[in-house]
């Protein structure tokens, strides 16, 4: 490589590594809390690191968390760079999810090998349709999509008490007083493979196999080149001949589906029934509104979106692990969880910079491991678009 | 175009409107099957490891035959057949085998050994009703009933009697193998003499076998040469203690049967066992349709032992009332029978979903596991961490699996929806006891402990006292989702309010949350617009609807941890959860080397649930007698609470 | 059952209690509305506003001090838009995702320091009803509308003043310019940083005063997550009013009156499941969206992040 080639690529392994660099800047004011509450901060730290890469399991468990952040992610990647901003992730992970546990509750006779498949499939369905609902709703009524998904999601999550503790429960718990709104458990056959013994199901491989699949959408097929023109720049794409209505829905139906896909996964890879407690996060872990964090951190690239949800995943898990060794609150982690977001959201003005700079210096080059802002921009600053 | 739009959505609505309005209907009721004539006389095998007449295990069970068959009319109604004798276990099990075979209705497997051979042989005689007992294990199997006594209760008796009667101040126990029910036993009567006599010494024997005769009476001895006078044992092969001790004018405590008739001078006292008092339940549900899943204790408070004092013997009146205090202690919950100690610290760890200071569900474990701390000695003997908030199942999951992989003894999982990742998780960990609530279900995995709350019955009761005391004639409901243990509280409630007063009216409202304390207020608003004038709620954010309770100046009834601090003019009752109680069983348990497979219920019975007034508020007389009445009935059983609405 | 609803008790109960629920929703949503009509989406209300009940609970219980209250929960509101608008306007951050970083944040903060400072839920004297003369003696209207507490009262007023200062003020033009036409507003010398920063602060107290409203208003009581997405909802009700403050309040009182309505189904005994009932102010408020397909367009600038490049 030449010496400004060279240059170039360890500049944007910098910007790669500026969320990294984020996040330990929230640690570390983190850490001021953890010592006003007279926590160690190095010992909790090193509990937070021992939780998510300190051991196979530690490692395992920190895939399970960052497979539908993943996932989720991949649909935020796809609506985001159509300028629809899609904050429903929970209400279609959930609605994903229901329809995917009915087909394993529903066809016990039939082979594992089927029903997995048509699961997930369903789960995607059920997201898309989800996520379609606000996406109509958006394109011919003009009904902001911020409000729709909001009131999806709220509307998901009675729609699961409903049906878990109604028509969709466990036969044996309809008997007992206690009467858990829990659906039965899916068999043994149509529960995802695991790597024994951590809980590490082959729904990770499938996302990022996805991940792949989302790259190769986005930026080699038609479908991909106009979701994208109608997010930088509807006016010109109407003008040339692309429906913007439809893929405006379009993007919000595949982000959904993902979403649905993410639910469904769960439910077939790490817990084999839904269950409620009346919230969608305790369903969700509020994958829906971290898989957003997840894709800004990968830049919104479905590529970037990988390590981005693994670290991010880390994060969590890691945070969760931290609270039982030193016993903070775990209101505490949510707080953390809460700087990481902000400090990283935030770091994205010297990424912009530093990439804004390197595009006055260089030629738009070809498209390196994140080549998302040499082909699409972020929005420019000073460019005015219509809603 | 968008009309049309618009059509299809509002069709679409209606119908799932509609839809809903159906499946509500449609709900699948559970009904009993009825009850079948019986034309055949009832028949009962049971198979016993020794003998009819061993003064102890088996003839306590063949003598509660015997009273059962009386007390049912004879021969023609109830006719038993027994195998004894049979302590080698391939004999039994082919015993059991072909009495079921036989279509007997149920078999009696009277002895925990018998355990793993019914495992196998019950799923193939689903028609047939199988007990097996000493135990509370049913494996999760349908047609096993299980049953246990807490011989310790006894025990305890027994000890602080000896303590009291003792003059040497030396006791000595003799006791087959340091296991099970003799093992119970043995522990009470040591923790009944130190409470009573702190610096008694207690000599413990266990002879190894439940049949050597001549080894029982050279331990005895032993025991007298050690300087005792007053001796105890348990099963079979004490009638040689017995005899040593007639011998040597050494006092004698019995268990399991009355051992009066061997030693009239010198025996004081007998734990006997009246397992008809279990088997009589049993019979009640097999004839109701129920062959099994479902485990007994018999105690001092069910009449299943009873302390029979030997008229011959001349008890002092001080130490026969110190006896009869304990016994009421006993049955009163009062009386702690004494903590287990453990080799290292004893390690908890709990997942809630959550605060702890919700004033409600979590509120309740929390308080639980620092009065067990107390109870077992305080932070040197035990050690408790938490996780709270955890409401997303999945990193409850991966919270409980971790400490189990830490070495934590007992992980206790508290919100029914952590059940799934449970199943997955025991197994991994077989070392390791879990606890899992509220429910009963323990998946038939071997180291999963249930618990549930009765919560109906405190409902039952409030809705008695509220029903009672409003004016207005209605009652007002708070609820979070229609599920679990929040509707049976509310279910009792109401079923409380309307045995009371029959034309009562109680609005039930759920919120669709456990956390909107703003919507549950406006409930509570609209409850107390439409009239209500007494009003009750479960779940961390009715704290909204006490607050419109104070404001309206209407009464409050609370459940799960007591709300009076609140609103201390509006509260009148609390049920206040205890887990404690369920807690102690499951910590004894743990120390006797069994991790799991038993359900607990905290009620108003066993205590675990207790009615908790407000004393600043002023009940009538006549409806506080009538509340303490209702309390009795729910505990002696004469009142029964119907939830089918 | 259902001619029950018809009843005078009844409808008097629905309107009151809508009142009541709408207040919180008033005061977080005319905030927001101001920062949307500057060009910035703010999804962290409802951890302002969390950390706003705690402050004033907080504040009211050890000091007695009611006002003062009110008054820390819009200095720590405004803290919290402070911060957002440095991280929006100096920043550029991705406005929704840095909302949903702050509404974690205030979440976790709040419920730690009631574990900490407080650790058990109690309940404070917060503020009474208060009888407006003569009005309040009126006929049904009376009780519904004249009954309230104080905050209830502002909360409605803000109304009026918002409106006013929106479309018949310097202040209001400039802000409308600023979301609009950020350049344009730019090049006419209005500094657009500093009236981001003005809207976002004053969008994060009256947060702050939302959650005062309810921890030592309507309920007197702080509990963790005692909002339950509160502040969510009241983001969407600035797209439903379509950024006016009068239609901001239609929104809060469409939402909160379905919302009362769907409680009085339930108590009325009206044989509706639960959660059904439940999800009904969901549904209607997008139906009733959908039925009147609104053309007014977003500020142009929203969402979007405006800088010279410094």
């Amino acid at each position: 490589m030449s010496n400004t080639d060279q240059e170039k690529w360890y500049s944007k392994l910098f910007d790669a590594s500026l969320p990294i660099l984020a996040t330990l800047a929230a640690l570390i004011v983190g850490a001021v809390m953890l010592l006003l509450l007279k926590v160690d901060p190095i010992e909790a730290y090193k509990a937070m690191w021992e939780g998510a890469f300190g051991s196979k399991n530690a490692l395992a468990e920190t895939l399970v968390k960052a497979t539908p952040l993943l996932l989720v992610g991949l649909g935020i990647c796809i609506s985001f760079r159509g300028d629809v901003i899609n904050i429903g992730g929970e209400g279609q992970m959930i609605v994903g999810a229901i329809l995917g546990t009915l087909v394993g509750i529903t066809l016990v006779d039939w082979s594992g090998w089927i029903v997995i498949p048509v699961a997930l499939l369903v789960g995607f369905a059920g997201g898309a349709i989800w996520g379609g609902i606000p996406g109509v709703l958006k394109a011919y009524f003009n009904v902001n999509e911020i409000l729709s998904t909001v009131m999806m999601n709220a509307i998901a999550v009675q729609l699961m008490n409903f049906l878990l503790r109604g028509p969709m429960i466990d036969p044996s718990q309809a008997e007992l007083a206690s009467k858990i709104p829990q659906t039965a458990r899916l068999i043994d056959a149509f529960r995802l493979p695991r790597w024994a013994p951590t809980r590490l199901h082959l729904g990770a491989l499938i996302a990022v196999v996805l991940a792949v699949l989302v790259y190769i959408l986005l930026w080699r097929t038609s479908w991909g080149y106009r979701i994208r023109a109608v997010g930088q720049n509807p006016h010109a794409s109407k003008y040339a001949g692309i429906k913007v209505k439809n893929y405006v829905v379009l993007a919000l139906v595949l982000s959904g589906a993902f979403a649905g896909l993410a639910g469904a996964m769960q439910v077939y890879g790490v817990n084999f029934r839904m269950i409620t407690d009346g919230s969608a996060s305790g369903f969700t872990g509020s994958a829906g509104f971290n898989g957003i964090v997840a894709a800004l951190f990968g830049q919104l690239h479905p590529i970037g979106t990988i390590p981005a949800s693994i670290l991010f995943g880390a994060l969590l898990v890691g945070a969760n692990k931290m609270q039982r060794v030193v016993q903070v609150p775990s209101a505490l982690i949510t707080a953390l969880n809460g700087l990481v977001v902000v400090f990283v959201v935030s770091s994205e003005i010297w990424r912009r910079k530093r990439q804004k700079r390197r595009m006055a210096a260089t030629a738009p080059g070809g498209e390196g491991i994140f080549p998302a802002e040499t082909e699409i921009t972020e929005k420019p600053d000073n460019e005015e678009v219509g809603s | 175009m968008n009309k049309f739009r618009l059509l299809i959505t509002g069709l679409l609505l209606v119908a799932v409107l509609l839809g809903a309005c159906q499946a509500e209907e449609a709900a699948p009721v559970v009904e009993e099957p009825s009850v079948e004539e019986e034309a055949e006389p009832f028949k009962v095998a049971v198979v016993m490891p020794s003998s009819i007449a061993d003064l102890a295990f088996s003839q306590s069970m063949y003598d509660a035959l015997l009273t059962i068959q009386e007390e049912m009319g004879g021969e023609e109604a109830m006719e038993f057949v027994y195998s004894d004798g049979m302590f080698v276990v391939d004999d039994a099990a082919a015993a059991i085998r072909d009495y079921a075979a036989e279509g007997y209705n149920l078999v009696i497997a009277h002895g925990s050994q018998y355990g793993s051979s019914l495992q196998e042989i019950a799923p193939d005689f689903p028609e047939t009703s199988f007990a097996w007992g000493t135990t509370v294990d049913t494996f999760g199997i349908a047609n096993i009933f299980a049953y246990e006594a807490a011989s310790d209760q006894g025990g305890y008796v027994n000890g602080v009697l000896a303590a009291s009667l003792s003059e040497s101040g030396v006791l000595g126990v003799v006791g087959p193998i340091e296991t099970g029910d003799a093992k119970l036993y043995v522990d009470g009567f040591v923790a009944g003499a130190i409470a009573t006599v702190p610096d008694i010494q207690v000599n413990v024997n266990y002879i190894g076998s439940f049949s050597d005769v001549a080894l029982a009476a050279e331990a005895a001895n032993t025991h007298i040469a050690a300087g005792a006078d007053v001796l105890t044992g348990t099963a079979q092969m004490v009638v040689g203690a017995i005899g040593v001790a007639e011998e040597s004018g050494a006092l004698w405590f019995g268990t399991q049967a009355s051992q009066t008739e061997l030693a009239p001078d010198i025996v004081v006292a007998n734990q006997v066992y009246r397992w008809d008092v279990v088997l009589n339940e049993i019979i009640d549900l097999i004839d109701a349709g129920t062959l099994g899943g479902k485990s007994f204790i018999i105690d001092l408070a069910n009449g299943g032992e009873v302390l029979e004092f030997n008229p011959d013997f001349e008890l002092p009146a001080d130490v026969l009332a110190l006896a009869e205090e304990t016994i009421a202690g006993i049955t009163g919950g009062a009386v702690e029978i004494g903590a287990p100690t453990f080799e290292d610290v004893f390690r908890v760890a709990v997942v809630m979903p959550s605060a702890i200071n919700d004033l409600a569900f979590s509120q309740s474990m929390y308080d639980a596991l620092v009065a067990i701390q107390d109870w077992m000695g305080g932070e040197g003997a035990m050690e408790f961490v938490y996780s709270d908030g955890m409401f997303v199942v999945d990193d409850a999951a991966a919270a409980i699996r971790d400490y189990a992989a830490e070495g934590f003894d007992l992980v206790i999982a508290h919100g029914s929806q952590y059940g799934s990742s449970l199943q997955e998780i025991a197994p991994d960990f077989p070392e390791t006891s879990f606890a899992w609530g509220t429910t009963l279900d323990t998946f038939g995995i071997d180291n999963i402990f249930a618990y549930e709350a009765a919560s109906q019955q405190g409902g039952y009761v409030n809705g008695v006292i509220a029903a009672s005391l409003s004016e207005s004639g209605v009652l007002g409901v708070v609820g979070p989702i229609e599920t679990g243990d929040a509707k049976l509280y509310v279910d009792g409630f109401a079923a409380g309010a309307k045995a009371t007063v029959p034309d009562i009216q109680v609005n039930v409202n759920y919120i669709g949350s456990f956390s909107d304390v703003a919507l549950a207020a406006e409930a509570a608003n609209t409850h107390v617009a439409a009239g209500a004038d007494g009003l009750t709620g479960t779940a961390q954010m009715v704290v909204g609807a006490i607050g419109v309770a104070e404001e309206s100046d209407a009464m409050w009834f609370g459940t799960q941890a007591s709300q009076t601090g609140l609103a201390p003019a509006n509260v009148v009752a609390n049920q206040v959860y205890h887990w404690e109680v369920v807690l102690k069983d499951i910590v004894q348990s743990i120390a006797d080397g069994t991790y799991g497979g038993t359900s607990f219920v905290i009620d108003l019975a066993n205590g675990g649930e207790v009615m908790d007034f407000n004393s600043d508020y002023e009940i009538p007389a006549e409806v506080l007698s009538l509340a303490e009445a209702t309390i009795q009935g729910i505990i002696d059983g004469t009142i029964s609470i119907n939830l089918g609405d | 059952m259902i001619s029950d609803l018809l009843s005078m008790t009844v409808l008097v109960g629905i309107l009151t209690s809508g009142i009541r629920l709408a207040t919180p929703y008033l005061y977080a949503a005319i905030g927001e509305t101001f920062g949307q009509r500057s060009g910035v989406l703010n999804l962290g209300v409802d951890g302002q506003m969390l950390l706003g009940a705690f402050a004033a609970f907080y504040v009211a219980i050890t000091t007695g001090n009611l006002w003062l209250g009110v008054l820390s929960a819009m200095i720590i509101g405004g803290l919290m838009g402070l911060a957002m608008a440095f991280v929006t306007v100096n920043l550029h951050a991705e406005q929704g995702i840095s909302g949903i970083g702050f509404y974690l944040f205030g979440l976790g903060l709040s419920d730690l320091l009631f574990q900490k400072l407080l650790g058990t839920v109690e309940t404070v004297k917060g503020f009474r009803k208060v009888f407006i003369p003569v009005l309040s003696d009126l006929p049904v209207v009376g009780e519904i509308f004249f009954r309230q507490n104080i905050l209830v009262y502002i909360a409605f007023a803000l109304v009026p003043i918002a409106w006013f200062i929106l479309n018949k003020t310097t202040l209001g033009l400039k802000i409308r310019a600023v979301g609009e036409n950020p350049e344009a507003a730019d090049s006419l010398g209005v500094s657009v940083a500093r009236i981001r920063y003005f809207t976002i602060i004053l969008g994060g107290t009256l947060s702050g005063v939302a959650g005062a409203s309810l921890s030592i208003a309507l309920l007197n009581v702080f509990q963790q997550n005692m909002t339950s997405g509160l502040g969510f909802i009241a983001v969407a009700l600035v797209y439903f009013g379509a950024w006016r403050p009068w239609g901001v309040l239609a929104g809060a009182l469409l939402f909160s009156l379905v919302n009362s309505l769907q409680l009085w189904i339930q108590v009325l005994g009206i044989p509706i499941p639960s959660d059904i009932a439940v999800m009904m102010p969901y549904i209607l408020t997008i139906l009733v969206l959908v039925a009147t397909v609104s053309r007014v367009r977003a500020p142009s600038a929203l969402t979007k992040s405006f800088g010279h490049d410094d």
